[in-house]
């Protein structure tokens, strides 16, 4: 009997093994091998074209400081509005929190080009807040740039919008977990709200901050569905891999990814030994004008600005730009599209209509409903296999030394430009390696299998540790449960929550996910991209009418979401 | 210097009535105690004087200034933890000296002031060591020297004993008063522990759901308490139920649930009158004879424990109420079933007119 359960344990621990490489492993580190293989492709394309000669990687070097410049100033907003918001979602204690907490979520289960299509609309065309304000055009043109950065103002907020959640939800645990008792003594020691807040709690939310920081960055990085509605003529890093890989620039495009890949490691790769050096000891950092003159006239400003109005004036402020960029493009979709319903409100033409552009010649309808099976068929697939991937896997990286390295390796789908992990997989299983299959709805859902396992794995893993799980375990065994009573009726039931978290969110990621799928998708398109392709066919009723259902069906996820795991945190 | 006044404070947490109109003054240079059980709303009423919390209404005033609506930095006060909330990431000189710099003060004075008291209480050696790496009673020592560093004169301790093994606690809690009363501060310390406010403080407040049920020296609290809450509060008391059956001058003859009478000195009650006695169960002693046969009890002995210094027995009586008896170490040690007979001495009863709502809601400690 005994040797039964070992047998079986070794096939189901071997066989996850083998599925994890081929489907995740693989596909993931393929992009890194593309230079040795093509290293003739890359010359050519990039570094010495016949016709244009090292353009490309002029055109590579272009994009990718756009990108850093985007990401950078993107990064830095959310800090100082996150940090704020977070401390209202902590420290906070009102009526309409937990609305005030989903909205923030809510850009992270939204579609992104859903999204991106809803903000360009409300802040570059007529038909959006410029028309409140009585403009006959938008109050943003889509050429409008930030001083000095030279960045498009509509993208840099939507990626604002998109990334702040990173550092909220971080900066928010982590404020959770420090005991107020500290900032209670610091204030009765006579330190103001402010100072407190430098010396006492800067030192414990830094990491929280940083590794927020990080995750926000590679989204930045890497986002493709909004930002290729958003971006007019600018091209950023992740939306080039896309563009070139569809005018078949596959050197210039995989070259690219490549790089994106790796510059995301290096950020990455020291953050994480730096978090996980810290971890469970202090941080402490070097008190540099502690003491000194400098610190006394902050300390002198500190106390100025702590008065309970500049707190309330600031908090307002930052909850204001929150429902600004998340609400408003959300009130604009679905207001333009009652106006835009039977005809067009600006030319009257009803060709311009919501109704004739789904039921007309144009015959949306049809192409609509099959992208919305695409999608769901694609998320249900890969969601329900990664399931079953992930939960040997989490035991895996619990019990064996080869766990730790599989953790690591599982961050990577999750932070590197989706556009370049949609690239990978379509080299590695499409006709330029395997030739095993084609861009096509099979190719989606392996992609989506690649992103949705990590997350899978994460969520588990973290009720895991704070399970004492195997405590649990024994004292079954010790009942005289066999190793298949224990997996059902002990771990199973304590690991559900962290499994059905995880999977809402890779089903809602793999829903709204749209650079891998541009990739990837061939014929079979997702609902994601068939905004993008509306937009960009100038199909704007039909845009209108497909952000507007992708916005309420995330709406309708995250009210699931919210019942179905009460007031845990995603 | 610091008086603390506190007038009508209430405070709400949601549907829990934390205060209910508590109005109490503290004098200056006073060791004050708050004593109560969990959830009497002591800790409360501590952090709203702190200003870490404010009051739903009432007034709080510190040296006559109205600091209601001050908040804590302005306040000028000490307070000490239960959980020590030394800040980790600072070693122990950054944390006593936190308090002057944060507050700009003058360095070399501040910090020479800071360096004595360190040395008389003798944790000058742990100056470069972070919390972490101190041991609970130490970490409390300089955790109370950092609420001290700015030269407070009111100290607000919150169970600042509570998370120290018994023996630091011990001395700590000596030393903490030798301190209030050496540097002339004002003390207010919360604790759930009788026996660290009967020893500590000049006089006691014992809090009740909200409700300050007495305010007064350990010695009246113990030997004279107001009510019979705090007399079962403070100490253990023998609950026994009488009837005044007649009134004669100052002393009443009262007859007890078993049929005997006792005599007592009481006053302002009336022949009829449903009346309790309390009894210290130190007040107890054993008999063998029959002196003093009309206030003596026979019963059996039901349990027995030893508590190091004396002995406490259940005596299960005739009427089926059970007295507990606490008797020295030294006179000859009863067992288990043995018949006793027990007796007190008039003079040390306590009575009290019945309780409205009944003995055992007057004696719970939420109401």
């Amino acid at each position: 009997m005994q040797n039964i359960w070992k047998i079986l344990r070794i096939t189901i621990l071997a066989s996850t093994f083998l599925t994890f490489t081929i489907l995740v492993l693989f596909p993931t580190i393929f992009l890194a091998s593309f230079p040795l293989i093509y290293i003739d492709d890359i010359r050519y394309e990039v570094f010495e074209n016949p016709l244009i000669g090292s353009e490309n990687l002029r055109l590579i070097i272009e994009v990718l400081t756009f990108s850093f410049k985007l990401s950078a100033s993107t990064v830095l907003v959310d800090i100082l509005l996150g940090i704020p918001l977070a401390f209202i979602l902590a420290r906070g204690n009102f009526p309409g929190k937990l609305l005030l907490e989903t909205l923030v979520t809510l850009p992270l289960v939204m579609p992104t080009s859903g999204f991106g299509f809803a903000s360009l609309l409300t802040w570059t065309t007529v038909s959006g807040v410029g028309k409140w304000f009585g403009l006959s055009r938008g109050i943003l043109s889509i050429t409008s740039n930030l001083p000095f950065i030279d960045v498009p103002i509509i993208i840099f907020i939507v990626h604002v919008s998109l990334t702040l959640p990173y550092i909220v939800r971080t900066v928010q645990a982590k404020l959770v977990e420090v005991d107020i008792v500290y900032e209670d003594a610091s204030r009765t020691l006579g330190a103001t709200s402010l100072t407190t807040f430098r010396k006492i709690l800067m030192p414990e939310l830094l990491p929280a901050i940083f590794s927020g920081s990080v995750l926000a960055f590679a989204r930045s990085l890497g986002e493709t569905g909004a930002t290729i509605i958003v971006a007019g003529v600018r091209l950023t890093a992740a939306v080039a891999v896309v563009k070139w890989e569809f005018e078949f620039k596959l050197g210039a495009a995989a070259f690219l990814g490549l790089i994106l890949v790796l510059i995301t490691w290096l950020i990455i790769l020291p953050a994480e030994l730096f978090l996980t050096s810290a971890k469970g000891g202090i941080v402490k950092p070097p008190s540099l004008i502690s003491g000194t003159i400098v610190e006394r006239a902050l300390i002198k400003l500190e106390a100025k600005f702590s008065k309970r109005i500049f707190k309330n004036i600031l908090h307002g402020v930052c909850v204001a730009l929150l429902l600004v960029l998340v609400i408003v493009p959300i009130v604009v979709v679905v207001e333009s599209v009652f106006s835009y319903m039977f005809k067009d409100p600006y030319t009257g033409k009803t060709e311009g209509s919501v109704i004739y552009q789904l039921f007309g010649p144009a015959n949306y309808l049809p192409i609509m409903l099959r992208s919305t099976a695409v999608s769901f068929a694609s998320a249900f697939t890969s969601t329900y296999i990664s399931v079953f991937l992930s939960i040997p896997l989490v035991y895996i990286i619990d019990r064996y030394r080869v766990g730790r390295i599989l953790r690591a390796l599982l961050k990577v789908p999750l932070v590197i430009p989706s556009s370049a992990l949609g690239l990978s997989v379509l080299l590695f299983w499409g006709p330029k390696f395997l030739g095993l299959l084609t861009p096509s709805i099979w190719l989606i859902i392996l992609t989506q299998i690649v992103f949705s396992v990590p997350v899978i794995v994460e969520t588990t893993m973290a009720v895991y540790e704070g399970s004492n799980i195997k405590l649990y375990e024994d004292a079954a065994k010790t009942l005289g449960a066999n190793p298949y009573h224990v997996v059902e009726k002990i771990s199973l039931p304590i690991l559900k929550e962290g499994i059905i978290t995880g999977a809402i969110l890779s089903f809602t990621h793999s829903l709204g996910e749209t650079g891998a799928a541009m990739i990837v998708m061939g014929a079979d398109i997702p609902i994601s991209v068939l905004v993008v392709n509306m937009v960009e066919s100038l199909a704007i009723p039909a845009a209108l009418f497909t952000s507007a259902y992708l916005i309420i069906i995330s709406t309708i996820m995250i009210v699931v979401f919210r019942i179905v795991s009460g007031r845990r945190r995603i | 210097m610091p008086e603390v006044k506190l007038v009508d404070v209430t405070k709400r947490f949601g549907d829990v009535h934390a205060l209910r109109g508590v109005s109490l003054t503290v004098k200056d240079g006073e060791y004050v105690c708050i004593l109560g059980p969990s959830g009497c709303g002591k800790s409360t009423l501590l952090r709203i004087i702190a200003g870490l919390l404010q009051p739903d209404s009432g007034s709080i005033y510190i040296d006559g200034r109205d600091v209601t609506y001050k908040p804590p930095e302005e306040r000028q006060v000490g307070f000490v933890f239960q959980n020590i909330a030394l800040f980790p990431h600072m070693d122990s000189w950054s944390n006593v000296t936190y308090g002057p710099v944060v507050k700009c003060m003058d360095r070399d004075t501040a910090y020479k002031a800071v360096r004595e008291l360190m040395v008389i209480l003798n944790i000058a050696k742990y100056s470069g060591l972070y919390p972490y790496e101190l041991s609970g009673g130490i970490a409390q020592m300089i955790a109370i020297v950092r609420a001290l560093a700015t030269g407070a004169k009111l100290l607000l301790l919150d169970e600042p004993l509570g998370a120290l093994d018994p023996r630091v606690r011990v001395n700590l809690k000596y030393e903490l008063r030798r301190m209030v009363k050496d540097l002339n501060l004002t003390a207010i310390h919360v604790t759930h522990n009788q026996e660290e406010a009967l020893t500590v403080a000049d006089r006691i407040v014992v809090m009740r759901s909200g409700i300050v049920e007495g305010f007064d020296t350990p010695e009246n609290l113990y030997w004279r308490p107001k009510n019979l809450f705090i007399a079962d509060f403070i100490g253990k008391v023998n609950i026994m139920r009488g009837v005044i059956s007649r009134v004669i001058g100052e002393k009443v003859l009262i007859s007890l649930t078993n049929g005997q009478l006792v005599e007592l000195h009481a006053e302002g009650f009336s022949e009829g009158d449903s009346v309790v006695l309390a009894i210290r169960p130190e007040n107890f002693e054993f008999s063998s004879d029959d002196v003093m046969q009309d206030i003596s009890l026979t019963g059996v002995v039901a349990r027995v424990r030893f508590m190091g210094e004396y002995y406490r027995y259940d005596v299960r009586t005739e009427a089926g109420e059970t007295i507990i008896v606490n008797y020295p170490v030294g006179g000859d040690v009863k067992k288990l079933g043995e018949k006793v007979r027990i007796w007190f001495n008039p003079e040390t009863v306590l009575i009290y007119p019945y309780p409205e709502k009944g003995i055992e809601k007057e004696l719970m400690v939420e109401i």
